[in-house]
């Protein structure tokens, strides 16, 4: 017979051991996470015409309506701005993708933990691995925008796209688990991370570069301060500058990110663990 | 059977369980039987403050709420028993009785609020079948998943795919999304993977009654089997022909509690006693108050 296992209502590990524990269940159960992610994916281009061609349309059709809104609507003018604005929709689409998928990661498997023990923190991991594809997807129309109309633009920092990215996955990690757990609880999370999504959207350097911007943060101090604690600035800015200006990311600035991100990620398997027994409860 | 008053000691002594534990045909020759689950004062406590798809709003008017009700409520109070290789257990009890919660519990999903539970080898629960599948995915893509959501290896579920396949006998089905299946379909393709795992325990809630005549056959010999193979099961019914033909051992769950354990018979009398005084008593509400039953 094999192992013996007692559920004690009195043994729980510390915050160490809890934190352990979710790195440990998380890669134990890589194989689960990978179905989930092919599953999701099977799922996302089964229901709709095009498919998974919606991965790369999609953010071309948005930058589009922001082509349209900044230079013939606000007449502002940046030189290759389709391409300056694309360099930020494309990690945004993806982080606001996965924010949505891993808010309701664990509560839409409501009926399976009700039923089968397993370790819920790979709920949200798969979410968020899942989304690497939809950035993935989108690089397609980015190529075709700088092999057609802005090749003069092709540069070797382009291969330092990941290097940004695989800031912005730590960071969306982090936020990814913590949003998942909080949703279990209360429902709200979903409705008040749609606004809160748009405005961080607008309160970056997105639209306008960095330095657009800090004229603004000089104006409204909450608005500068708020510029300079978010983490999409050194990101939105790095991009831009392996794929719009051919120089070097914003290093420095990038690892004070991922620092930054481990701490929160550390915090949000923590807060994970602790409350993850009353998921078959409250579900 | 033993009728167990509440507050009774917390451990019951090891005489007493001996005497309830029958002896299998299967189990002749198998020396002492092991010990696979073992429950002492079970309690699950649910919080209904922090409860069911509450909302912001919700949970601070209850925070800020100070009378309106108790503020938890025990699903399980006190359980406690022990259940050996080869034994066959009933829950049996009226609706809301915490049967399922009790199920929930043994299969590690709920950390009980109060006692312990230690558990010896491995555990395969489908409660209510067919509810967690992914409705997009097709049902070998479902085998493969639950697989791999009830910790088994790549090589365990690739070598129980086509068995599963074939005890389901859903025939060109099983490769089209489970969003086309019919209930039945649903229910024995559950069937076949919760009785695929080759558990030491094997958890069946109120799984009897689905499916055909044909597959309600065949279930009943599937577990017929896993019984005579020394595994044990805990069955949640309301099939009471079942519990008494092959079920060794029963407990009736009262609003948490357990109010008797001891020979299926005798404990399905009571249950049976028991729920004829509840209807009762309800028709004697309803001739009072004229078709307005009040709640006790």
């Amino acid at each position: 017979m094999s192992a013996s296992t007692t559920y004690d209502s009195a043994s729980q590990p510390g915050p160490v051991g809890l934190i352990v524990e979710g790195f440990r269940e998380a890669w134990g159960r890589r194989r689960l996470i990978g179905y989930l992610i092919r599953a999701d994916l099977k799922k996302k281009g089964s229901d709709t015409v095009l498919g998974n061609l919606w991965w790369i349309i999609d953010p071309l059709l948005q930058m589009s309506v922001y082509v349209v809104l900044v230079t013939v609507i606000f007449a502002r003018s940046t030189p290759a701005y389709p391409l300056f604005i694309f360099a930020a929709i494309l990690p945004w689409k993806w982080f606001t993708s996965v924010i949505n998928d891993s808010v309701v990661s664990v509560t839409s498997q409501e009926q399976l933990i009700k039923q089968v023990l397993f370790p819920k923190i790979i709920l949200p991991v798969a979410a968020v691995l899942a989304g690497i594809a939809n950035f993935a997807f989108g690089l397609i129309p980015l190529a075709g925008l700088l092999v057609i109309f802005y090749p003069d633009r092709i540069s070797p920092t382009l291969l330092l796209i990941p290097v940004v990215a695989a800031t912005q996955l730590v960071f969306t990690l982090a936020l990814a688990i913590f949003l998942a757990a909080v949703n279990v609880f209360f429902r709200d999370v979903g409705n008040v991370a749609r606004h809160v999504l748009r405005l961080w959207f607008y309160l970056s350097p997105a639209l306008y570069s960095a330095d657009q911007l800090s004229n603004l943060g000089q104006k409204e101090p909450v608005v500068g301060a708020l510029l300079q604690a978010n983490p999409f600035t050194p990101i939105f800015e790095s991009y831009r500058n392996v794929i719009y200006s051919g120089t070097m990311p914003l290093f420095g600035h990038l690892l004070q990110v991922v620092a930054v991100s481990l701490v929160l990620l550390l915090v949000s398997v923590l807060f994970f663990k602790r409350v993850e027994p009353a998921f078959a409860k409250v579900l | 059977m033993r009728v167990i008053p509440r507050r009774r000691p917390a451990v019951p002594a090891e005489d007493q369980f001996d005497a309830t534990v029958p002896a299998l045909p299967a189990l002749e020759g198998r020396g002492a039987p092991d010990l696979v689950i073992s429950a002492r004062d079970i309690g699950v406590r649910y919080s209904l403050r922090l409860t069911r798809k509450n909302t912001v709003r919700q949970t601070f008017t209850n925070l800020f709420r100070r009378t309106g009700g108790p503020r938890d409520f025990w699903a399980l109070r006190d359980v406690s028993f022990r259940l050996v290789s080869g034994e066959s257990l009933a829950v049996i009890g009226p609706n809301g009785a915490g049967k399922s919660t009790l199920l929930q519990v043994l299969a590690g999903i709920i950390v009980p609020s109060a006692g312990a539970l230690t558990v010896n080898g491995r555990i395969s629960s489908l409660l209510t079948l067919g509810a967690g599948f992914d409705q997009d995915l097709t049902g070998r893509e479902n085998i493969l998943l639950a697989g791999a959501f009830m910790g088994m290896t790549h090589a365990e579920t690739k070598e129980r795919l086509e068995p599963i396949v074939e005890f389901a006998d859903i025939g060109e089905f099983i490769d089209a999304p489970i969003r086309t299946y019919s209930t039945g379909m649903r229910a024995r393709l559950g069937f076949a993977i919760a009785t695929s795992v080759d558990p030491d325990v094997l958890l069946l809630d109120e799984v009897l009654a689905t499916g055909d005549q044909v597959f309600r056959e065949k279930s009943k010999a599937r577990v017929l089997e896993l019984v005579r193979q020394a595994k044990a099961i805990v069955l949640v019914t309301h099939d009471m022909t079942w519990v008494t033909e092959y079920c060794n051992r029963a407990i009736l769950l009262e609003h948490g509690h357990v109010v008797a354990e001891g020979d299926p018979a005798d404990v399905v009398a009571m249950h049976q006693e028991h729920s004829a005084r509840e209807r009762a008593q309800k028709a004697a509400q309803i001739a009072r108050y004229g078709g307005v039953v009040k709640r006790p």
